[in-house]
């Protein structure tokens, strides 16, 4: 364990110290409550046979030193020694598989329960979370958790019994030193609970700049050729040993303080052990004990503070836990959001959409629409177009049902959206938004995400429809080229015509196409539109677009400025106006 | 581990420190084991003297638990301290090196770097460097003189015992260690391609969790993710109980190498070879020794990864430069005009992507740079800033730019590349990058020029706001904007831009067009070289050229 700072670690998270997330983190616990149960068995197993072993080694020692006896007297005690030292590393080996298992089991179901959640909360409940701590908290959250439930709860207990147990053997033996252990004992915990609170609060005052100063090195190569570029790469060099330098002074003042902590804990645990074995030196000197009784607590005052000293060893475990389940549970407790939850199902055929009165905001002052009044016959293709930020993409989403109106409606038919059953509203829409989304999979399985039964002609169909053809032959395996993280080199126009295959391939009735000919040279958007125009037959369509080509197939242009509908008019009139204007 | 020792090599102003710490490191251990050592054979001997009426001295040995006891607590604060102060200042050495050897490869070497996850690698393999002293070196060095120690500490009263220890130690410290890393290869190697790829279908499922619930595809993914998780935590379990196995067999080394001891030792009491009182103490002191072997595991374990680490850092620190500079030409171009005539460039070898590429952009000419995406625009932007070679020739002012010093070439340029970075600061720290002695007056032109002077006024803390790490605190568009009044503050004959409005919407993109048209303008002979598919941004330009 280090005890540099990690960058990356959520800076806030020792600041907001409720109880929430340790009741949560207990909640758990209560599920894997069998196996926690058997890893305290194991543990006191374990603690009475360092009870035994001490005990055979000190008489042992008292046959040899005090009585005298030869080889043949010890040898079955050495041999009991390790029976001993082999019943002890079985316990240990089941204790650590138990934990091992039980740590599986916890976080399995953590990251299956987050992860559904997390996809069922969908980007409405979602709102206002990044996605990239969201995906470090599912993979590597979660397994945070595991050294809370293997390190942390067990030795909470076992710091309160192995001790107590230990002292209940001891008293009858030698209570002297038995009052020295049970006076010096808590003072460890108190002890480490100031300290730690003491160096936790530098820490926190210091944390943004460490981690900053721990990764600065990597920001400065991954920035190497703007430094190069601004001629600041070669002096950089002295504000690398500059930064590192403080660095060191920095985090060395927060670690003096931390080290207390270890050092209250050594302090005690020796003098205590130190301070026992004076004591029966003298008790031996006097002949009121036995050698026997005399070593075996000596033996036993280091294992005393020993779990003492293992609970201050998984505070960091402790820390670790809390922290991440500062970021799961409220993950977990997040209601799903409303208005998600009709049972209607929509009639076949391609629907009447009507926006009535509709608003949405995404929050203080970043866009969205207000007071929407929009029609959309049943098989009519409308254009959106307007400024970017004027509220186009936030329509075609109320519309899509991604997210719910503050205020007004949608009607499907007459009916409100709201009513509709979600998963047969979507079921019955295509969706292409502005930037799509693509898996690291093959070129088929994206095609087919939304049609998982689809046959190779329906998917040529599609792809014809989308001028996407030549752009699959042109692929090194074709339909099972693997597109791979950044799309296997694929333009953003191509992957635009991807989609739309793929938003044809859902046989869809509403069609919502979020700039389908960004990134198309005019020849293929010509060819893309004209494709558009066959497939949309018997669908409603809604496209949003800047371009011309592109505004002139529709039927109607629905113009739309600062969150407001402008005015609704035929694509002839709104490109005239708009030459004027320009 | 000759890698690993180059390591050394470079820290190596700091060899007092490191050598301290292991030093303190072995006094603890050392004062550990005495104490018990010699508070079993005090209290025997209190024992026999109490039993036989011989007298017996002790103060000595009291006086020595006392300031053993004081040793061991205060040593291993001061150990903990220095050792950790070693880091810190084997880190300062090992960065700033890392820093000048990194300097001259990018971006060229820099990119290939781990099969390109170069964020992600560099960090854990500069990780490992920069704790190697303290995680491996230093506690295989005190485990190692530890046990030396203290076995000729066990040979002196005792041979017997001391060559049985030997035994248990090899087989605790070095025997188990090297069965477990055998043992957790192959479930280590899985389990870090299963988390990668569970990393992986969450990232898609959660950034295209729109389109997958649209698409009907979310508890399909969800299955996918459940079953990754349920691999993942399968090889974390079989590593778990590989970890069992090595306590379990160290509990059960030390248990046994105790009772060896007790036979060999009662043998010699038998055989009047040593006092009864010491065969207490030999056994403490066995006991404790095993706190010295329990270093070795850990950090033999952790060995070959770090050894990996080293192998690649290093491997692309020796890296030939390869732009190589010529910083002593004294060549000066005699204006700012451009010329590239037959110019030829790969980002691989054999692999061309830019074939005879004749064009000339002369002083105070601006030329826009468009076509599909892959035709080497990017590349013909980098060969001019010198991050690549070229074949052919490429002149600045009538000097080719091989014969310039970069220092030149560069201070005659400025350009917002492909992917522009913003350092972990704030938006001030980033721009004023462009020009450090630039005033107040000159930033906001700066600011104003790249329409980013509304954004800013509302920000509460202006240009003071932190962009985050890699700007991840700004959207992309504003971070492209940073990067453009970056170079627009640097104020030089030379200006590149490579889809300077990538990520803006058709506003934005208008207007920073329009802003930066205003510019130049005012700055006739700035000779500029824009790359974009972007219509919007061919008004950039006087003339128009398609790759």
């Amino acid at each position: 364990m280090t005890e540099l700072p990690e960058d990356g670690d959520d800076g806030d998270s020792s600041t907001r110290r409720d109880n929430s997330a340790e009741q949560w983190l207990f909640a758990e616990a209560r599920k894997i409550r069998r196996p926690l149960f058997y890893i305290l068995g194991l543990s006191v197993a374990i603690g009475l046979l360092v009870v035994a072993q001490a005990y055979q080694l000190a008489s042992a020692c008292q046959r040899v030193v005090m009585q005298g006896e030869g080889v043949s007297s010890v040898l079955p005690l050495a041999g009991l020694l390790v029976l001993l030292a082999a019943g002890r590393a079985l316990c240990t080996y089941l204790l650590e598989t138990t934990s091992a298992r039980a740590a599986a089991s916890v976080k399995r179901s953590v990251r299956s329960q987050l992860y559904r959640k997390l996809q069922s909360l969908g980007p409405a409940g979602l709102a206002g979370n990044e996605t990239g701590p969201l995906i470090e908290t599912v993979t590597r959250g979660v397994d945070e958790l595991e050294p809370y439930f293997t390190r942390f709860l067990p030795q909470l207990f076992l710091a309160a019994l192995l001790p107590s147990m230990f002292l209940v053997i001891l008293v009858p033996f030698e209570w002297r030193s038995g009052l020295v252990l049970l006076f010096s004992a808590p003072c460890i915990p108190l002890f480490m609970i100031l300290i730690g609170r003491g160096s936790e609060s530098l820490h926190r005052r210091q944390w943004g700049r460490l981690s900053r100063m721990a990764g600065h090195l990597l920001d400065l190569v991954q920035g190497l050729p703007d430094l190069i570029i601004f001629g600041a790469a070669k002096k950089e060099a002295t504000v690398v040993a500059r930064v590192s330098e403080e660095y060191r002074v920095a985090t060395m003042a927060v670690l003096r303080v931390a080290f207390l902590s270890a050092f209250t804990l050594e302090f005690f645990a020796t003098v205590g052990t130190a301070v026992v074995a004076v004591i029966i030196g003298f008790r031996l000197l006097w002949g009121v004990v036995t050698l026997r009784e005399g070593l075996f607590v000596l033996l036993m005052a280091p294992e005393f503070y020993l779990p003492l000293r293992n609970l201050g060893l998984s505070y960091h475990a402790r820390m670790q836990g809390v922290a991440a389940a500062e970021r799961i549970a409220p993950l977990l407790a997040k209601p799903l959001p409303e208005g998600f939850a009709g049972t209607l199902i929509p009639p076949a055929g391609p629907p009447a959409i009507i926006f009535e009165g509709v608003s949405f905001r995404y929050g203080a002052n970043r866009g969205g629409i207000s007071d929407v009044d929009l029609e959309l016959p049943a098989g009519s293709i409308t254009a959106l177009a307007g400024e970017s930020g004027a509220g186009k993409s936030t329509l075609a989403r109320l519309l899509v049902g991604l997210a719910r109106p503050e205020s007004g409606r949608i009607l499907v038919n007459g009916q409100d959206l709201k009513m509709l059953e979600p998963d047969c509203w979507r079921s019955m829409l295509a969706w292409v938004p502005q930037a799509p989304f693509f898996t690291s999979g093959t070129v088929r399985e994206n095609l087919c995400l939304g049609r998982p039964d689809a046959d190779e002609g329906q998917i040529c169909m599609a792809l014809e429809a989308a001028v996407a053809g030549e752009i699959i032959g042109c692929l090194p395996h074709g339909l099972d080229t693997v597109l791979g993280d950044r799309g296997a080199g694929l333009s953003g126009g191509e992957l635009k015509r991807l989609a739309l295959a793929r938003a044809y391939l859902c046989q869809a009735t509403l069609l919502v196409l979020d700039e389908p000919t960004a990134g198309l040279d005019p020849e293929n958007e010509r060819l893309v539109l004209a494709a558009l125009e066959r497939v949309t037959r018997d669908r409603t369509v809604l496209i949003i677009s800047h371009r011309e080509q592109t505004l002139a197939c529709a039927e109607r242009v629905a113009e739309m400025v600062a969150g407001r509908l402008e005015r609704v008019v035929s694509p002839t009139v709104f490109l005239s106006s708009c030459e004027v204007a320009a | 581990m000759i890698r690993l020792l180059r390591f050394l090599e470079i820290s190596r102003k700091q060899w007092l420190w490191m050598v301290a710490g292991i030093v303190l490191g072995v006094a603890v251990i050392a004062a550990n084991t005495l104490l018990m050592a010699v508070s079993g054979w005090f209290i025997a001997s209190m024992a026999v003297s109490g039993s036989s009426g011989v007298a017996f001295n002790y103060f000595f040995p009291s006086a020595g638990i006392r300031f053993l006891a004081i040793a061991r607590t205060v040593g291993r604060y001061a150990e903990r301290l220095v050792t950790h102060e070693a880091t810190f200042r084997i880190l300062a050495e090992l960065r700033v090196w890392l820093f000048k050897r990194f300097e001259p490869l990018s971006p060229a070497c820099l990119e290939r770097y781990a099969g390109g996850d170069v964020a992600g690698r560099l960090r854990a393999d500069v990780d490992a460097l920069e704790t190697l002293y303290l995680k491996i070196f230093a506690p295989l060095a005190v485990g190692i003189i530890s046990i030396a120690a203290a076995l000729v500490f066990l040979a002196w009263f005792s041979p017997p015992s001391a060559l049985i220890m030997l035994l248990f130690l090899l087989l605790a410290g070095i025997g188990l260690p090297l069965v477990v890393r055998s043992l957790s290869e192959e479930p280590g190697r899985r389990s870090a391609v299963l988390a990668a790829e569970l990393r992986n279908s969450v990232t898609e499922g959660l950034q295209g969790v729109e389109e997958l619930i649209l698409l009907g595809a979310i508890e399909r993914q969800a299955v996918v993710v459940d079953n990754l998780s349920a691999g993942v935590i399968r090889e974390q379990e079989r590593l778990g109980r590989i970890n069992a196995l090595s306590l379990a067999g160290m509990s059960l080394f030390a248990g046994a190498g105790v009772a060896a001891v007790l036979l060999t030792g009662s043998m010699q009491v038998a055989a009047q070879q040593i006092p009864p009182p010491n065969l207490v103490m030999l056994l403490l002191f066995s006991a404790a020794i095993f706190e010295a072997a329990g270093l070795l595991p850990a950090a033999l374990l952790m060995l070959p990864a770090a050894r990996e680490s080293a192998d690649r850092v290093f491997e692309l620190a020796d890296a030939p430069i390869p732009v190589p500079d010529n910083p002593l030409s004294g060549e000066m171009p005699a204006d700012n005009g451009i010329c590239f005539t037959n110019v030829s460039a790969s980002y691989l070898p054999g692999r061309p992507v830019l074939r005879d590429i004749s064009l000339t952009v002369p002083t105070g000419g601006s030329l826009v740079l468009t076509g599909s995406s892959g035709v080497g625009k990017s590349l013909l932007l980098e060969i001019l800033l010198r991050f690549r070679n070229y074949e052919g020739s490429i002149t600045v002012g009538g000097v080719e730019i091989r014969d310039l010093s970069k220092e030149t070439l560069l201070g005659m340029i400025a350009a917002v590349p492909q992917h522009p970075h913003l350092f972990n600061g704030s938006i001030r720290d980033n721009i004023m990058l462009g020009n450090p002695s630039a005033d107040e007056q000159l930033v906001l032109q700066a600011l104003s020029d790249s329409c980013l002077d509304a954004w800013v006024a509302g920000l509460p803390s202006g240009l003071d706001t932190a962009v985050g790490v890699g700007g991840s605190a700004v959207s992309g568009g504003e971070a492209r904007r940073i990067a453009l009044a970056r170079a627009l503050l640097k104020d030089v004959p030379i200006l590149l831009l490579d889809e300077p409005t990538e990520g803006l919407d058709a506003a934005t993109e208008r207007e920073v067009v329009a802003r930066l048209n205003r510019r130049l303008r005012t700055t006739r002979d700035t000779t500029v070289l824009v790359v974009s598919h972007r219509p919007a941004c061919l008004g950039l330009g006087d003339t128009v050229l398609r790759l």
